[in-house]
């Protein structure tokens, strides 16, 4: 299973709504991914060590090395599977070049 | 559920022209109406401040405003509800994915959300609203003023 984390300011609508889509295109896609839906202030390394890719709205600030892949997400928001597809497509290629699958 | 995410009684129009002000104004309202608690204005603003919720709707390809969708953390609202508040002027706010760009919004979607895990996830059907509508009924929704208009008109929009 590879796992997700998706984080927004108030953890609530928009990194849920960012958990349930990745979910659901990467199922399509042949992939086993859980995403999880987090406030951005939550995340640290301790967190984030348990996660194999982090999705992202606005650019994090950290303030360390997050050691995973981080992606932006934020285009998914706007519902539009062409804005969305480069999202699923970065994931996937992370998947296949780092043999999460 | 959809007659449960709006009501009359929770739509506004204001004059302000400033996100600050807007908060300040319709906060008190909701706070009034034991919609929200009392830490949930200070939270909104914050969560503004440091996480923004501007929409830049370019890519839709439509001649609509931009909006924000401005919500606070669970815990400083009372209740799940979706609050449209229609802007007489122009503001500036910031945008969502790209928090240093200034973006000029002409309507806000306050989103009370009580519950995280529900389903029908709010801020995906607002989008999907502006994407599912013509420009032409979109201007004509943006241009209503009657409190029981807009509410007929997204009730049957929203689950």
């Amino acid at each position: 299973m590879i796992k997700v984390l998706a984080a927004c300011g108030a953890g609530v609508n928009s990194s849920h709504q960012i958990k349930e889509a990745i979910e659901a295109e990467m199922k399509k896609r042949g992939y086993d991914v859980h995403a999880d839906a987090a406030m951005i202030k939550d995340v640290n390394q301790d967190k984030l060590s348990g996660y194999d890719i982090y999705a992202q709205i606005a650019a994090t600030d950290f303030s360390f090395d997050p050691e995973i892949p981080v992606i932006d997400a934020g285009a998914i928001l706007y519902r539009i599977p062409a804005m969305a597809k480069p999202v699923y497509d970065k994931i996937e290629s992370i998947i296949q070049e780092k043999g999460l699958a | 559920m959809a007659n449960e995410l709006f009501s009359e009684d929770t739509v506004y129009h204001t004059s302000k022209t400033t996100l600050e002000e807007i908060f300040d104004e319709v906060a008190a309202d909701l706070l009034e109406k034991g919609l929200v608690n009392d830490g949930f204005l200070e939270n909104l603003k914050s969560r503004e401040r440091d996480y923004p919720t501007a929409m830049d709707m370019t890519p839709l390809g439509k001649d609509i405003p931009n909006i924000s969708v401005p919500h606070t953390e669970p815990e400083f609202v009372e209740g799940t509800r979706l609050v449209p508040i229609k802007l007489e002027h122009p503001v500036i706010a910031h945008n969502m994915i790209q928090p240093t760009q200034e973006v000029e919004v002409g309507y806000l979607f306050l989103i009370l959300n009580k519950d995280p895990n529900r389903q029908v996830n709010i801020l995906a059907q607002i989008m999907d609203f502006f994407n599912r509508n013509s420009e032409e009924d979109l201007k004509a929704f943006l241009a209503m003023d009657d409190p029981k208009q807009i509410v007929d008109f997204l009730q049957g929009q929203f689950r």
